[in-house]
């Protein structure tokens, strides 16, 4: 058994990465398309980037006063801002002096803003934000006004609370300091809560994504792998042979799961390259958790658990697609039909990385227990809870599952229908014509 | 003695069709038999009961004795199918191909380069092996398949309309080659086929099939002087109403 069982996996997996559809859509694409898209991204952010350096605000000063000059001595002093004042008083010759010049905005300080401020009461400012295209550059340049005028407001309310309270301002600015901790299985940790529910989040949004790439991957190759034997009329001569049906479907499982794990890598390679991309010109990142101190390492058990609970889930995938398979003619039929198992069986599994299972309905509850691609994602936050119960009963409801599943592809595998379905569909098409 | 193969009353079944209709017939061994008849008349059903590829819905057949219901994996064992409509992987080279077929019936490394060069020699296609399959002609890829079906001495070779698709040349070699298969190395043959004046050169003996049965069975000499015809294709016409 064991050498008929290389002897097809070899074969399998020899004919998948040569078929150009395989080779080119999921080998080589995933490497080629994501690097693109990082490296389109970048070079728009770079672009960004570049105008915003030469960030044009025009100022109309009608007010004169102290405060007035101040605002525009602020932004003259700011970084990378050019400001050019402009005499016009009506708002209509403004706006044609600007629309074909690079000013982002345009700031209107009217009569008596000084005033008002000096006064205590509050200053009147208008800004207007030239639209030309709409674009991102346009976008980040004009929040940058808004971020230079956030500022400027906030040095006068610093400069009056400093006035009155000259010894302790920052106090009376801020006078309660809040101290974050976090309590993890029942201990508490010097870690603020928000960064472990960032980094928490960052994983349960990964693994799903990769999760789904690789069942959808897998579930393509192991449909293809069996409708592509109808399709080439190879599938008869295979089945003649002295090899065991049982065998021949295991080979195409195995050779199916390897593909899609090349498939799986060279995706993930594409995507880490693509974030890369993405973090280009980004804040300095946050220095790397320290999973001990939060208490949430993760254990050897626990990848062993989610790994088992991934590989049964895949097993279940692929001997889904072997199922649906058999009832197609050809390859492109195959495809078809799996779009009808992806949505009911894959999309589910999202709503968990948006919701806890236990706060969601006892009715949507059980629906997600039922799913067997919902238990490597529990399987997945169990890694950094510890509480593997679920995950491990979760791995035993999907193995009965996919051995059921297993077991009708294998009977369909021993029995005619593999070719007799084609052939009932065959003469359905042959009626209809009639 | 035990027959290569033994069909009795075979009836297969689909829906409201009935492709065979108790077809019964006997194949020695070291014998070249032929199913002929018209598009529809049963023949290939016949061909994927008895290559354990079809269960039949009533009937038995014997493989060298061996039930193809009850023991198919051994009947799987002593047969070599070639399906009229078969193709090879066209991502493989030949080579490659014969090799992955050849491994399911080689007894060692020795067996299966032995089983490889001659299905080389059977197919001619000398260097072309070393290609994809997606770059021959159907006629080579005819050839191929045919080595293939050959190329391990099966004790019982199932052709499907084995020259389907070959130039006058080529479909000669095929003939050729399937009897001196027989003569060299006692392998039984049974096949179908739609080219009666083939058949009546190759096989020793024919049966006619129409809807499902045997309306005659012979050599093809006796079948000629019985029915005063000068070809097994004016038997056919008179013994299935068509003249």
């Amino acid at each position: 058994m064991f050498e008929g069982l290389r002897n097809i996996v070899t074969k399998e997996v020899r004919e998948m990465i040569r078929d150009p559809r395989i080779l080119l859509g999921i080998i080589l694409a995933p490497l080629l398309i994501f690097p693109l898209m990082g490296t389109t991204i970048r070079i728009s952010t770079e672009a960004v980037q570049e105008s915003i350096k030469t960030l044009s605000v025009a100022v109309v000063d009608l007010d004169k006063g102290a405060t007035a000059q101040n605002l525009t001595d602020f932004l003259e002093s700011s970084p990378n801002v050019t400001v050019v004042t402009i005499d016009a008083q009506n708002i209509d010759e403004i706006a044609a002096a600007v629309q074909n010049s690079n000013v982002t905005a345009v700031i209107i300080i009217p009569e008596n803003f000084s005033q008002n401020i000096t006064n205590g009461e509050r200053g009147d400012l208008r800004v207007y934000g030239v639209f030309r295209e709409g674009g991102i550059a346009e976008a980040v340049t004009f929040s940058t006004v808004q971020s230079l005028l956030e500022s400027f407001k906030q040095s006068l309310i610093y400069a009056t609370v400093q006035s009155k309270f000259p010894d302790n301002p920052d106090v009376v600015l801020d006078p309660v300091n809040v101290s974050q901790r976090t309590i993890v299985k029942g201990k508490p940790v010097d870690v603020n809560p928000s960064v472990l529910f960032t980094f928490a989040q960052a994983q349960f949004f990964g693994l799903p994504l990769a999760l789904f790439m690789l069942i959808i991957l897998a579930m393509q190759l192991a449909a293809t792998s069996v409708a592509s034997e109808k399709e080439e009329k190879t599938l008869e001569t295979l089945m003649s042979l002295p090899l065991s049906r049982f065998t021949m479907l295991l080979g195409k499982l195995a050779g199916s799961t390897i593909v899609a794990a090349i498939g799986a890598v060279a995706t993930i390679v594409g995507v880490i390259y693509y974030m890369g991309s993405l973090t280009f010109g980004a804040p300095t990142p946050q220095p790397p958790i320290d999973l001990g101190v939060s208490g949430l390492s993760s254990s050897l058990l626990g990848y062993a658990i989610l790994g088992m609970s991934v590989f049964v889930s895949l097993l279940c995938a692929l001997a889904l697609a072997v199922v649906v398979s058999v009832f197609a003619e050809d390859v492109r039929g195959a495809q078809s039909l799996l779009g009808f198992v992806y949505t009911p069986l894959l999309i589910p599994m999202f709503v968990l990385m948006f919701a806890d299972i236990q706060t969601l309905p006892l009715g949507l509850r059980i629906f997600l227990l039922a799913l067997p691609f919902t238990h490597p994602m529990l399987a997945a936050r169990a890694i950094y809870t510890g509480d593997y119960t679920m995950p491990i009963l979760g791995i035993v409801y999907v193995t009965a599952f996919t051995l059921v599943v297993l077991y009708i592809a294998a009977r369909i595998f021993t029995t005619e229908k593999i070719l007799t379905m084609r052939l009932r569909l065959r003469r359905q098409k042959v009626k209809r014509e009639e | 003695m035990s027959f290569a193969v033994e069909a009795e009353e075979l009836v297969k079944v689909f829906g409201n069709i009935r492709a065979l209709d108790g077809l019964s017939f006997q194949v020695k061994a070291g014998e070249i038999y032929g199913l002929i008849g018209p598009n529809g008349a049963g023949k290939t059903t016949a061909l994927r009961i008895i290559s354990t590829l079809l269960l039949p819905t009533s009937g038995l057949v014997k493989i060298f004795g061996h039930d193809v219901v009850r023991e198919a994996s051994e009947v799987r064992k002593l047969i070599s199918y070639l399906p009229e409509e078969a193709g090879a992987y066209k991502n493989l080279s030949g080579y490659e191909y014969l090799q992955f077929m050849g491994k399911f019936n080689s007894e060692g490394r020795d067996h299966l380069k032995a089983m490889v060069e001659n299905a080389s020699k059977i197919s001619g296609l000398g260097d072309r092996l070393k290609d994809r399959v997606k770059t021959y002609s159907k006629g080579m890829k005819r050839r191929l398949l045919v080595a293939r079906a050959l190329m391990n001495k099966p004790k019982l070779a199932v052709l499907d309309e084995p020259t389907s698709g070959l130039d006058v040349l080529h479909a000669y070699h095929v003939r050729g080659i399937i009897k001196q298969y027989v003569k060299e190395y006692g392998v039984a043959v049974l096949l179908s086929s739609h080219n009666m004046l083939e058949v009546e050169h190759l096989c020793d003996r024919v049966a006619l099939v129409n809807k499902g049965r045997i309306v005659a069975e012979g050599t093809p000499t006796e079948l000629k002087v019985k029915h005063k015809a000068a070809n097994l294709e004016e038997v056919f016409a008179e013994v299935a109403g068509l003249v």
